[in-house]
């Protein structure tokens, strides 16, 4: 991998540098360069990544001065048990399982007739594109407005037309849905472009091959372009389960908290509550333990599956 | 360029009906909040999209006892200075591991890289902590420092620096440069589509951001632009004009960004999210 890259300095004594050089060793230079971003992480991203993982496993202590006692696994078993547990798990279930059919296989379809309608589909694209710069709490406030059963737009058109609508935001069963759907509007202009660049990267020498061979344009989706969009397919499908549940989490909280009746929360939701709301610190460290513990399985499923896919290709 | 695939017409029909629908639910849900933050109070519910009768009466209370201008330089000044920041600090680390051959520098790429797996939700109980320790809260600093570095753009950048031909660094050390100078003058003239990509892509999740701003904010003078448009919400729903115009402002600058640099960003999203 290191065809293009330009050999490591040979410093002539005459410069500043090389004189510099013979005093410190030749790692100064890029180890100065890297030092910023590299004490940054440390700080900011992996000592709390340790710091969380230890406050999981015990009960941490508000006295300042008396120590933490470790406790195992009873935050974990704490986690568990909570009531709202078991509606976060079977809502961030429903949330990973309803997402991909919305925000996996949707855009595959509308990516492929983008594409063909060649540079008169960017105006579509565009469009489409939009929702992505616009913040999720925009989004929210937009969609609770436009529910809104006094004056919302959609009951009173839909009143129009003789439809009775209640507000889906205040219905257990449906609210989660209002999420759901309004997160996959959001991300359908992006997903769109991922698959638009891996169409992008097909020879078209084989789809006039096949054309030639007298191939439908079925037998071109199905033979040639659904199997070398395999390996972008995969990238939306890994990111879609990873971030789902983060992304979520912003249209929860301002649209219904949670609610109604624990009816849109997701573990995600769960852990913040657990260690913002209740400040129950070990628990919160705990279910987040746990959630990380799930991606690390679907990450490292992704670069296995990934790398398996990739060679049967080329 | 002619187009790849030529569909049947049938399919091209129902193609065109699906996307132009996707289309008008992006379209017109914007058309309406646009238009209702220029509607008198006593119009807002009506169906009509437009105002009969324009009026900048929102954006005033918005600004005034709203305290928004308030908000918006909060955002403003909080993202410029992170975006700004992030850049350089990410451009030294991509320096960094595409011209110097050091030892480690495998695995300190990877362990960089993994930084930028590591979801906010496993760092965020600790690091509200520190903020409480370190008395952060309601700074710009806490918005702006535990966010610094930012992997990916070095991952982005690392790319394009690894594209520059070597010629350009001999001729540079030649010319009696160090490292430095031939950083500035020689590599980042190079970069200017990729850097500005970079930056547009920072500045939207930055001006975006919900989760962390909503952590850091205990009282009104520090919230960002987001924040205090959710706090809208809280205090004051049934005023539809102008929480229809804070919505207009919130999302205004990110959309002319957008347009002015609309080519840079799409092939960022489009170069960095598949080929890595």
């Amino acid at each position: 991998m290191g065809a293009s890259r330009p050999e490591a300095l040979v410093l002539s004594p005459s410069t500043e540098e090389g004189r510099r050089a013979r005093r410190f060793p030749p790692w100064t230079a890029p180890a100065l360069y890297l030092a910023p971003m590299v004490v940054l992480l440390a700080l900011f991203t992996y000592w709390p990544l340790i710091h969380t993982v230890w406050l999981s496993v015990v009960k941490w202590s508000l006295v300042p001065g008396r120590p933490s006692v470790f406790v195992g696994a009873d935050n974990f078993a704490a986690v568990v048990a909570s009531p709202l547990f078991e509606a976060a798990a079977w809502n961030t279930a429903l949330y990973l399982v309803a997402s991909i059919p919305l925000k996996v296989i949707l855009p595959i379809p509308i990516a492929v007739f983008l594409w063909s309608l060649g540079p008169r589909g960017h105006v579509y694209r565009t469009v489409l594109f939009l929702p992505t710069l616009i913040s999720f709490v925009v989004v929210s406030v937009v969609v609770l407005w436009l529910l809104n059963p006094m004056g919302g737009h959609v009951p009173t058109l839909l009143r129009m037309v003789g439809i009775a609508m209640g507000n889906p935001l205040t219905d257990a069963h449906a609210a989660i849905w209002v999420v759901i759907g309004l997160s996959a509007w959001k991300v359908m202009g992006f997903h769109v472009l991922i698959y638009l660049a891996g169409l992008a990267s097909i020879p078209r020498d084989n789809i006039e091959a096949m054309r030639i061979d007298g191939a439908s344009d079925w037998q071109v989706l199905r033979d040639l372009i659904w199997p070398l969009l395999a390996p972008t397919t995969l990238f939306v499908l890994i990111s879609t389960i990873i971030f789902t549940l983060q992304q979520t989490f912003t249209p929860i909280d301002i649209l219904t908290e949670g609610g109604p009746q624990n009816g849109t929360t997701n573990l995600f939701y769960l852990v913040y509550q657990l260690a913002m709301r209740s400040f129950d610190v070990g628990q919160g460290a705990a279910g987040t333990v746990m959630l990380f513990a799930g991606l690390l399985v679907l990450i490292w499923a992704k670069f296995r599956l990934l790398d398996r896919r990739v060679e049967y290709d080329r | 360029m002619t187009a790849p695939l030529t569909l049947a017409p049938a399919w091209r029909v129902v193609g065109h009906a699906v996307v132009a629908l996707l289309c008008l639910s992006v379209l017109v849900p914007m058309l309406v909040v646009f238009g209702t933050a220029f509607k008198p109070p006593n119009e807002v519910y009506q169906l009509q999209p437009w105002p009969s009768a324009p009026t900048l009466d929102n954006f005033a209370a918005l600004l005034g006892e709203k305290r928004f201008g308030l908000y918006l330089w909060n955002s403003v000044a909080t993202v410029t200075i992170r975006v700004v920041a992030q850049v350089v600090i990410a451009l030294l680390a991509a320096y960094a591991f595409a011209r110097w051959d050091f030892p480690f520098r495998e695995p300190l790429f990877v362990l960089v890289l993994a930084g930028m797996m590591v979801p906010p939700q496993l760092t965020m109980i600790p690091l509200y902590m520190l903020m409480a320790d370190l008395d952060w809260f309601d700074t710009w600093a806490a918005l702006i420092i535990p966010h610094l570095a930012m992997p990916y753009a070095t991952f982005l950048l690392r790319q394009h620096l690894m594209a520059i031909p070597k010629e350009l660094y001999e001729s540079a050390r030649i010319d009696g440069a160090g490292s430095w100078r031939a950083l500035w003058d020689i590599v980042v003239p190079n970069l200017g589509p990729a850097l500005a990509a970079v930056c547009i892509v920072l500045s939207i999740d930055g001006w975006n951001e919900y989760f962390w701003p909503m952590l850091m904010s205990t009282e009104p003078s520090s919230r960002t632009v987001q924040i205090g448009l959710r706090e809208f919400v809280e205090e004051d729903f049934g005023n539809y004009g102008v929480l229809m115009a804070g919505v207009t402002l919130a999302s205004l600058p990110i959309l002319g960004l957008f347009f002015a640099f609309q080519r840079h960003i799409v092939e960022t999203f489009v170069s960095s999210g598949v080929k890595g």
